[in-house]
């Protein structure tokens, strides 16, 4: 029998400043070199879980602990924090936040500062630390200059004490664009096969996770374990469907191609799942045909860029002869790796920054006769965080904020509020207390005091970011329907590529400053060229066009085009 | 320590003759770093500007004759009007002050250039400051450019929503309104962050030895002792000048001139001598 590196017992939690237990009837154990991923939607414990092992419950968040929770054979409640972080490393989600040192090496020497390692044993345990996760170059960086990918191998080379043999990864691939999370999988699991570490991630990602190989699964709902198998029978079930877990999209596939996923052998890697006899004619059978063409947007422009250059710094271009244009009632992913310059392209659009060269054109106008606020009423601009657009406390005086700045007559202001507020589904809620809602919601509350201002055009800057399935799936549904029915422009700045996949119609692709592709959303999917220069991953339908012989723009075209009159359907 | 004795020596002494080998030191050290000038410059000319030109202009007209006091002697060279007249000596009044602005701005700035946060941590912590006040010092560094983005970010999407920050359509007081008003999120979204900071650092063990070491800290090299040998004469030499100059042989006024005699002084400034506030100026 394999030793116990954790094992719960008959485990439950409840927070201190909280009515309801967070954890129920937890009965766990996780063996030494193990690599488990722990599954669930946001709220469903799994943080907690983490924390219990970690330490940070009992010792920095207080509640009542019931039942048991042993690490290496010890009593958590028994221990101390420190004690436990010699022994368990946690990762955690904000990679940014967590880098307490003003260097590389400080941060990784932290731990070893506060155990009063002399500097000289310091400095060689760093920089094989360092070389573990492939940092050893930039041992003297300072986190400023650090990609989050970066940053977040800086803190797993933190974490690596001496004696640490169990390591959490906290949401690993939240803040990382898709190419950088991929990475961050392969190296945790090289984490795993080279050391003799035991190694528990918190996703609600399974695909991305799923990249590589993953001993078991537990699935977690509202504070209790509901599912506890290995990768193949988890997807072979209707668990994530029910629990509002993402399918991988090769799944999605399949089921949509009505094959019975059952009799698969290595359903979790889309690389070396064996399709049933039946199943292979049954996916060749749905993806034959020609879809249908689409015909291309001829509405009026609402934006135009023609030729912009921008630079920060004098001889750096961050944007290089950039040009496209947006119609009116389009909904457009513009995708890129981070720095890749979408997020400067949309400050361009807004007016936060200037071109030195070209021009832009907004609704016909030109750009550079207008003031930020004119460009304000024409396109809008929601933040990726919420918490850094909201300036009032309640959601009414928030949502009319905008209309307040500008001296509307008060009537006006009113109805337009009220409709704003109608339209995001928030008009029973007016009067509550900003910081009492959910994410979500708050999401919700920056979009609608952008709606009072009745822009043309909204631009969403990574809207998937920090949410789980469920609540992405309502921000989309809620901003389908602003499309749809108000004929809103939607901008997507993100490098999400289901988001893209799933919810718009064109792509912009940007790669080192310049647009590399702008083209129909499954042309640009298909061609592995855009994907590999823009630092982008492969959906795993490409893979699956590759695994069938058939063209991918073909099977990712014939998917988007099913997907929607699904959609429709519902 | 070299940084306080310099910051002291200059304070000290108002004779040119010391100043100028005083500012060539910090010079010498900026310049050999390699800074990036462009930031430098701009930092240099606005001190000229404000503290060299508006400074000597106010002074000229505000108390003209001050050079009299510190020198000791009075040869007008341009008579503009009664009240308003240019001394030979208040002129060189203000260029030694000037020089020792300069001297102590390029010691800072060459202290500022020369240690990184962390070493100026693990220096505090040398000096026996208790290592929880100095892990803040070292995170506060850390933190500012973050706050300084997220600030950005913020005054952006306000200013997209309508709230007019440029200076030349709206009145300072509204500025301030809205400046205020950013302060918001701003603090709510910083909230977040010192969680997750205090977690990171629970959980690598922060706070459970009463000591910690330092990975920014330098061990003495050769250089280091040789630094602290020059420091220890240095304050001896800077000692001995303020007892030579102002005890045994002290010179009548504050500021020695080339082209004024010893002779020729007229007035002589005791109380100067005595205050010793007066070095401040």
């Amino acid at each position: 029998m394999e030793k116990a590196a954790i094992r719960f017992e008959n485990f439950g939690f409840q927070y201190k400043v909280q009515q309801e237990p967070t954890l129920y009837d937890i009965n766990l154990t996780i063996h030494k070199g193990e690599k488990v991923l722990i599954l669930g939607s946001s709220g469903s414990g799994k943080s907690t879980l983490a924390n219990c092992i970690n330490g940070l419950i009992p010792f920095s968040n207080e509640g009542t602990i019931t039942g048991s929770v042993t690490v290496n054979g010890q009593e958590t409640r028994k221990a101390s924090i420190h004690e436990l972080s010699k022994m368990v490393g946690t990762v955690l989600q904000d990679s940014d936040a967590q880098f307490v040192g003003l260097s590389v090496g400080e941060d990784i020497a932290f731990a070893m500062e506060n155990e009063a390692v002399p500097r000289s044993e310091m400095v060689p345990v760093v920089y094989r630390h360092a070389s573990v996760v492939g940092m050893q170059d930039f041992i003297g960086a300072i986190p400023f200059d650090l990609s989050g990918g970066q940053k977040q191998k800086v803190a797993i080379a933190g974490v690596l004490g001496s004696d640490v043999n169990i390591l959490i990864f906290d949401e690993p691939l939240a803040a990382l664009d898709p190419q950088m999370g991929q990475t961050a999988v392969e190296l945790i699991d090289n984490l795993s096969q080279n050391g003799d570490h035991t190694i528990i991630i918190i996703e609600h990602r399974l695909e991305d996770v799923l990249h590589r190989h993953v001993d078991r699964v537990i699935l977690m709902s509202e504070g209790r374990i509901v599912s506890d198998s290995t990768p193949d029978e988890l997807l072979q079930s209707t668990l994530l469907h029910d629990y509002g877990i993402r399918e991988p999209l090769y799944i999605t596939a399949m089921k949509y191609a009505g094959c019975s996923i059952a009799g698969n052998l290595n359903l979790c890697d889309i690389h070396c799942i064996e399709f049933t006899q039946d199943n292979r004619k049954k996916l060749l059978k749905f993806f034959d045909g020609e879809p249908s063409v689409p015909e291309p947007c001829t509405d009026e422009e609402v934006i135009r860029l023609e030729g912009v250059d921008f630079a920060y710094d004098e001889g750096v271009n961050v944007l290089n002869d950039v040009s496209f244009s947006i119609h009116k009632g389009e909904r457009i992913a513009i995708i890129g790796k981070n720095g890749a310059g979408k997020s400067t392209a949309a400050k361009l659009i807004c007016g936060i920054s200037r071109p030195q060269k070209g021009k832009i054109s907004i609704g016909g106008k030109d750009a550079k006769n207008l003031s930020v606020k004119e460009i304000g009423e024409h396109v809008g601009y929601v933040m990726q965080n919420p918490n850094q657009m909201i300036l009032k406390d309640t959601i009414k005086k928030e949502v009319e904020f905008a209309l307040t700045v500008r001296g509307t007559d008060p009537d006006e202001i009113r109805e337009r509020a009220t409709a704003a507020l109608n339209a995001c589904s928030l008009y029973p809620m007016r009067n509550w207390p900003v910081d009492t809602v959910s994410y979500g919601q708050k999401k919700r509350i920056t979009v609608a005091s952008i709606l009072v201002l009745h822009p043309d055009v909204l631009i969403l800057d990574e809207p998937s970011a920090g949410q789980d399935y469920k609540s992405y799936m309502e921000i989309m549904d809620f901003i389908e329907v602003l499309n749809r029915e108000y004929g809103i422009t939607i901008l997507f700045i993100t490098h999400d590529m289901h988001l893209a996949l799933e919810n718009t119609d064109r792509a912009i692709v940007f790669s080192d400053s310049r647009v590399i592709a702008d083209e129909r959303v499954f042309a640009v999917l298909a061609n592995d060229e855009v994907i590999r220069r823009a630092n982008l991953k492969q959906t795993s339908l490409y893979t699956l066009a590759l695994r069938l012989d058939l063209p991918p723009e073909q099977v990712i075209r014939r998917f988007i085009e099913h997907e929607r009159s699904v959609k429709t359907c519902e | 320590m070299l940084f306080v004795l310099f910051t002291v020596a200059i304070i000290v002494t108002f004779d040119i003759r010391v100043l100028l080998p005083l500012m060539a030191f910090p010079f010498a050290a900026i310049i050999s770093m390699k800074p990036n000038y462009k930031p430098l410059i701009f930092l240099f000319s606005f001190m000229f500007v404000t503290v060299g030109i508006i400074g000597t202009i106010m002074l000229l007209v505000v108390s003209p004759d001050v050079g009299m006091t510190h020198v000791g002697s009075h040869t007008v060279i341009w008579q503009v009007t009664d009240r308003l007249y240019v001394t030979k000596e208040t002129l060189w009044y203000v260029l030694v002050t000037f020089t020792k602005r300069v001297a102590s701005f390029a010691t800072v700035i060459a202290f500022v250039l020369m240690t990184t946060p962390s070493e100026f941590a693990s220096g505090l912590s040398f000096l026996h400051m208790p290592y929880k006040v100095c892990i803040i010092v070292s995170l506060a560094y850390r933190t500012i450019p973050d706050i300084a983005r997220r600030f950005i970010d913020i005054r952006n999407s306000m200013q997209m929503r309508g709230v007019e920050l440029n200076s030349k359509r709206t009145s300072l007081g509204k500025r301030l309104k809205y400046t205020g008003a950013m302060l918001v999120p701003l603090i709510i979204s910083s909230f977040g962050k010192v969680e997750t900071i205090a977690n990171a650092m629970d959980l690598r063990g922060f706070g459970r030895l009463k000591k910690r070491t330092w990975y920014a800290e330098h061990e003495l090299t050769r250089a280091d002792r040789i630094a602290r040998a020059f420091s220890a004469v240095f304050a001896a030499a800077i000692l001995f000048y303020i007892i030579y100059t102002k005890i045994i042989n002290p010179y009548p006024v504050t500021m020695w001139c080339p082209f004024v005699k010893l002779e020729n002084i007229t007035k002589i400034n005791v109380i100067d001598t005595i205050f010793f506030m007066k070095w401040f100026d």
